[in-house]
């Protein structure tokens, strides 16, 4: 009688889905049958029953209390909603109560910090491996340009990197570059490409913005094509880096790379010159609009617009293209950013005797990386920290001196930065045969008089769908919104939108959110007990030799500097990130547990048995390795201890005593939702 | 001639040990000397009965030590104007008089530590009647016709419960008393263990012989230890004269007996917990469905019941369940005990027939509010139930009208509150009870219940920002919907209640940082009048932070940065100078 019992069914609905189901299965396995998904973090079908975690309710009609899937067995004509408004409800405050006692770091403060979210920690840990590779894999996964980031990223990564708390943070853009070579060497890493959609992207602009959306959609299936109006594929980083700083020989092999997935690129075509704008909208499916901001803007004083006054980006694309600058021998750059710094040692290159960078404020509030301007200074540029010109003098119509208002720092300003101040009637006078500007950018719009532009004159498009206000007309990078930035956040942002506009080629766009990760304060305490490595030093050609041509400046890591380098990496993020079930509900629910905030239960020490490393501060209590240890592998070594708030596992992770009894079978570590149980 | 001394634990907290050996000491017929239980009667305790030789009852309370050479002199002497300074009053008396008791019928009357006190009560008739001429069927008939349901708080059917262990099949099968009396302010079981232990043994017999079992366990708090004695104690002579053990009264019907005491767990009252604790593992709830009818102690068949569910079952046997069905209301059969306490008048044990108001048992029972205060609400069912506010006062006492206000029959704990209670201190009392007594095993309970504790915490000390009713109430359903068991989802309660009732103290609290009750102690300012303040300096020599200072017979000034708002100077001060904003 028994096997006639096991087929009976039971008819049910669960999401507006009819479902036939075994009469003994729980609602949780109905659905999973069904391709439901319903989250749960205490069930294990190893284990018996728990129902602990009070993420698996779910609505029935006609019952006033929501039910647990995971017990709940199926009924005949039960109508269940896995999704109502009530059933999110629940599933979000368990989660943000989950998560207000939850202290762990998701990613590490590297990856948080690169406006592409580029898994710095995942490739420098492959780098420490030697597995460089696997590294440029990883690195693909956001950037597809990484020799040429690498070389001139300004590495926010590096900025938060917690090494800083020991003693400097890991060099990673140089790790970066360093594998990117590698990899370009031999074996290079070329990604799959999926059978072609048959939809068409046209993508305006092949710089960095430009070539990330075409490498991502490429990627996907779809057809692409770059226009760009110069001669050469790689907008900014061909123009607007020195070759010093970025050998053309790396970028042209990383544009390669993208071609060689079959995309089309179309140079010196001119939006609005070569072809209309509305005949790109016509004859493509989705337009990606990444021309950059390629205007220099002005001091606006007298004389600005003398002869021998130019733009900074103006000048960096003339050398670029090999055009004469007419720059004669005294250069004076005014502005304190990379661009000014590019400006003044690319002039102390072409040969220029006198090279001065115009600053308004002192050497500390300079935006350029220090180490560019140490370079420089060492190449021989003079700074006039505190100036400011006032009047560009000349004859003839051409430039010969400038006349500079000498400053003070004031109060900070709203950037937090303290805001220069000319002090009432003191000037200084230098003679110039050149004066650039390198003090900011703008975006050049013509051509695209259609697309919506906000109060500043820069493309508005949709921070969450990229889109502009035209249908199928995305923008992203420099041309956008705020404006000019660095290449990696225009990579980001090309890399986000070019998921949402696969989603929208195929009919399902869904709008980029900003994942809610874990974060934990930490306190150089903490890492008081490391020891200190320093950072590797990045081998450089000498100033003397090296001011003197246009040849790369950096000597780039041998293969054991950089597993070094690498290796000294704290690992901060968790190392379940990618399976941790926390997290992934987390985002289902778009969770904000910063609202309960209190009282957490913080286990400083992380205590290692034999293969595994306990950290409870991730614990969420779910009790699976105490179940599966005594159900699964009838040893019981583990179990709750304590009360309410304070419940805990125990007993700790050291001594003789749980050795006795434990296997090493780490199937507590294998069972965990979380990243409190790590194998090592 | 019969003395006896109400030997209760509160009677004994109040020295009745003390005033029985002062007594027997004097007395030269030590026979006539006995002991009782509990009358109920807390506010009156120690409590002497002396019954003449008509067997009339002459009442002493608030007997002293002192008290008892007069005492053996009116018994010896026959005259009771010795004691007439210590006889109950008229008006004390009706306490008792405005009762209906089933459940306590014994307690108070009989010695619990004598079976014969108990026989000599028509004690066992019940399951005579049952063994000898019931089917297990009829019995849960009977049950069924009374309407009586669990009084653990719940108020299920307790047929319904008995039918469905019956029902299931396996041979062996459990019978389980809840004797885990958790919530803070309920007594009612300890009363009833200890003034009458054989009613529950008697009802749990015949509640087995209904189901089908063969062992009955009591689950016993370690907190009662008394209760534990004289339930042992009643075990032990109920098996000498062999209602307990094999083929009782001469049956085919066996049933065993044994107490286990639980270790303070509150959660160990749910169930399904208890169950865990009976089994030796750790006491947490377990998921339902199965329930225990289906697969509880040892995944067998077992039935739960409390204790004073099973108080009623002998009586409903012999006075038959419709006779029991005649009390109450339609959908609340029978009594219900209360634990009447707070600043109430009279406090005690409060037995009445379902379908007296509140009022009734506040005002007309409790004799009203003590001091001369002002009523302000009444809490119910402890800290899984709800405040009741003035305006509710005649709800009438009825599992669905009480479930309606958002408070719950519970147990029977009633705690009367006046106007100086501050009800966001006193949600804080109760979530500071179950944040503590969450067992740790669902997220909603164990981090739900605390972060409510924090908010209401920090409302308290005048940290509360605007929003935080909301958040309070967001996070009151979703525990409610989320946790695993009653304890969990009963907790926001008193917080919902409260903020349903007294929203404005909630919001005076956040928006002005003033508590209205002033109770909260961050929220006021301590200040001496110049008009009243005579300058004794009583104040600052009472003062434990030297807050206080001034010159003698001129006026004193409190230093607010100093102040640590304990109060002892408004309580010091002769002249009611020290005024509190």
């Amino acid at each position: 009688m028994k096997g006639v019992e096991k087929l009976e069914k039971v008819r049910l609905i669960i999401d507006g889905k009819e479902i036939f189901a075994d009469k003994n299965s729980t609602i949780l396995n109905a659905a999973k049958e069904n391709n439901i998904e319903i989250p749960t973090l205490c069930y294990h079908e190893n284990v018996a029953l728990y129902g602990a975690c009070g993420i698996c309710t779910v609505e029935a009609e006609g019952m006033p209390k929501l039910m647990r899937a995971c017990s709940q067995k199926v009924q005949e004509g039960m109508v269940i909603h896995t999704d109502s408004e009530r059933v999110k409800k629940s599933r979000k405050i368990a989660l943000e109560l989950l998560m207000s006692d939850h202290t762990g770091d998701c990613l590490g403060p590297c990856r948080l910090n690169c406006p592409a979210g580029t898994d710095c920690q995942g490739y420098v840990k492959l780098i420490a491996e030697g597995k460089f590779h696997e590294a440029v894999k990883l690195i693909k996964e956001k950037l597809p340009l990484p020799a040429s980031i690498g070389r001139v990223c300004p590495h926010p990564c590096e900025t938060a990197c917690r090494r800083q708390m020991v003693e400097e943070p890991i060099s990673i853009a140089y790790l970066k570059a360093f594998c990117a070579d590698e990899d370009l060497k031999a074996d290079t890493f070329r990604p799959e490409v999926q059978p072609d959609t048959g939809k068409k992207v046209a993508i305006i602009g092949g710089g960095p913005a430009g070539l990330t959306a075409a490498y991502f959609l490429r990627i996907k299936g779809h057809s692409v094509t770059i226009f760009d109006a110069m001669e050469k594929m790689g907008g900014m980083l061909r123009y607007g880096i020195p070759e010093y700083r970025l050998p053309k020989k790396v970028l042209d092999k990383e544009i390669e790379q993208i071609a060689c997935l079959g995309v089309e690129m179309k140079n010196n075509v001119k939006i609005g010159e070569n072809i209309s704008f509305e005949q790109i909208k016509n004859d493509y499916d989705a337009v990606v609009v990444a021309i950059g901001a390629w205007s220099s803007l002005s001091v606006r004083c007298k004389g600005d617009d003398l002869e021998g006054v130019m733009g900074g980006i103006g000048f960096l694309r003339k050398v670029a293209l090999g055009e004469e600058t007419n720059m004669g021998k005294k250069v004076a750059v005014v502005g304190g950013g990379n661009t000014a710094m590019d400006a003044a040692r690319t002039a102390v290159r072409l040969g220029a005797e006198e090279v001065y960078v115009i600053y308004r404020r002192t050497r500390n509030e300079m935006p350029a990386e220090k180490i560019e301007i140490e370079e420089a200074e060492e190449e021989g540029v003079t700074f006039k920290f505190l100036t400011n010109p006032d009047e560009i003098m000349g004859e003839n119509g051409k430039a010969n001196k400038i006349k500079l208002q000498v400053m003070e720092l004031g109060e900070p300003d709203s950037s937090g930065r303290r805001s220069p101040v000319a002090v009432e009637g003191k000037f200084e006078f230098i003679d110039v045969d050149t004066v650039i500007m390198a003090i900011g950018q703008k975006v050049n719009v013509s051509g695209f008089e259609e697309i919506e532009l906000n109060s500043k004159g820069i493309i508005s498009a949709d921070e969450r769908t990229f889109r502009t206000n035209i249908e199928n007309v995305f923008a992203v990078g420099d041309a956008t919104n705020k404006g000019a930035s660095i290449a990696i956040a225009a990579i980001g942002e090309a890399e986000k939108a070019s998921k949402v506009i696969d989603g929208y080629l195929l009919g399902m766009e869904i709008p980029y959110r900003k994942p809610f990760v874990s974060e934990k304060e930490v306190t150089a305490e903490m890492f008081a007990d490391k020891e200190k490595i320093s950072r590797a030093k990045m081998p450089v050609r000498s100033a003397d030799e090296r001011k003197n041509d246009f040849k790369e400046i950096t000597l780039g890591f041998t293969k054991e500097e950089a597993m070094k380098e690498a290796s000294r990496c704290l690992e901060c993020g968790c190392h379940d990130y990618k399976d941790c079930k926390l997290i992934e509900y987390a985002n289902w629910y778009d969770i904000n547990p910063a609202r309960f905030k209190g009282e957490k239960n913080i286990h400083e020490t992380e205590r290692k048995l034999v293969s595994i490393e306990r950290n409870n501060s991730k614990c969420i209590l779910c009790s699976l390795c105490v179940r599966t240890c005594d159900e699964v592998v009838k040893k019981g070594v583990l179990g709750l201890v304590g009360r309410g708030f304070t419940t805990t596992i125990k007993p700790e992770f050291q001594g003789d005593e749980i050795l006795a009894f434990c296997k090493d079978c780490k199937k507590c570590a294998e069972v965990c939702p979380t990243g409190a149980l790590k194998i090592l | 001639m019969k003395i006896a001394v109400g030997q209760g634990s509160c009677g004994i907290a109040a020295g009745a040990g003390k005033v029985y050996s002062a007594i027997e000491s004097l007395l030269e017929d030590k026979q006539i000397l006995t002991i009782t239980g509990c009358v109920g009667m807390c506010f009156l305790e120690p409590i002497v009965d002396i019954y003449d030789n008509d067997n009339k009852l002459h009442r002493l309370v608030k007997v002293k030590e002192e008290d008892a050479e007069n005492i053996v002199k009116a018994v010896e002497e026959k005259d009771f104007s010795y004691v007439e300074n210590i006889l109950i009053s008229a008006e004390d008396e009706s306490f008792l008089e405005k009762q209906t008791r089933i459940a306590l019928r014994n307690c108070g009357k009989i010695n619990p530590e004598k079976i014969e006190d108990y026989i000599k009560n028509s004690g066992y008739e019940a399951i005579k009647k049952v063994l000898t001429s019931m089917s297990p069927e009829e019995v849960i008939d009977e049950i069924k016709v009374s309407g009586l349901a669990g009084r653990g708080g719940a108020g299920f059917p307790t047929w319904f419960k008995w039918n469905a262990a019956r029902q299931s099949e396996g041979k062996e099968k459990y019978l389980i008393c809840n004797a885990d009396e958790g919530d803070p302010g309920a007594f009612m079981d300890r009363a009833v263990i200890e003034s009458d232990p054989h009613t529950l043994i008697e009802g749990m017999l015949i509640g087995a012989y209904a189901i089908g079992a063969k062992e009955c366990i009591v689950y016993v708090r370690a907190e009662y230890p008394l209760a534990i004695v004289r339930l042992e104690n009643a075990i032990k002579q109920a098996e000498e004269k062999g209602f307990i053990g094999k083929n009782i009264l001469g049956t085919a019907f066996s049933c065993t007996f044994r107490i286990k005491a639980g270790a303070g767990a509150f959660v160990c009252g749910e169930e399904t917990a208890l169950i865990e604790s009976l089994e030796g593992e750790r006491g947490m709830p377990r998921l339902k469905p199965p329930f225990p009818a289906q697969a509880g102690y040892w995944l067998k068949p077992s039935n739960i019941n409390n204790v004073e569910t099973f108080a009623n079952v002998a009586w409903i046997i012999n006075n038959s369940g419709e006779e029991f069905s005649r009390l109450g209301t339609e959908n609340s059969k029978g009594t219900k005990v209360f634990a009447l306490t707070g600043k109430v008048k009279r406090g005690g044990l409060v037995e009445i027939p379902m379908g007296k108001t509140l009022r009734d048992v506040i005002f007309d029972i409790g004799g009203g509010i003590k001091d001369n205060k002002n009523f302000k609400a009444v809490q119910l069912g402890g800290p899984s139930g709800g405040c009741i506010p003035e305006k509710l006062l005649d709800t009438v006492i009825d599992y669905k009208e009480l479930s309606a206000t958002g408070a719950i029959m519970g147990s029977g704990g009633m705690v009367v509150m006046d106007d100086s209670t501050c009800m966001v201190n006193m949600a804080k009392f109760f979530l500071d009870f179950t944040t503590k007594e969450s067992c740790g095993k669902c997220v909603h309970c164990r981090i739900g219940t605390k972060r409510m504790y924090e908010i209401l915490e920090r409302i308290v000390s005048g940290k509360g920002e605007s929003g935080d009713i909301e958040l309070l109430e967001e996070l009151c359903y979703g525990i409610k919907d989320g946790a695993l068991c009653g304890l969990g989802q009963t907790a926001p309660n008193p917080v919902l209640t409260t903020i349903k009732y007294f929203r404005d103290e909630y919001v005076s609290h956040i928006e002005e940082k003033r508590c209205p009750a002033k109770e909260c102690a961050d929220l006021l300012t301590y200040s001496i009048n110049k008009d009243k303040c005579v300058g004794c300096s009583l104040c600052s020599k009472k003062c434990p932070a030297n807050a206080i200072s001034g010159e003698i017979k001129k006026t004193f000034e409190i230093d607010n940065n100093l102040c640590i708002k304990c109060g002892q100077c408004k309580s010091a001060c002769r002249f009611g100078a020290v005024e509190v904003i």
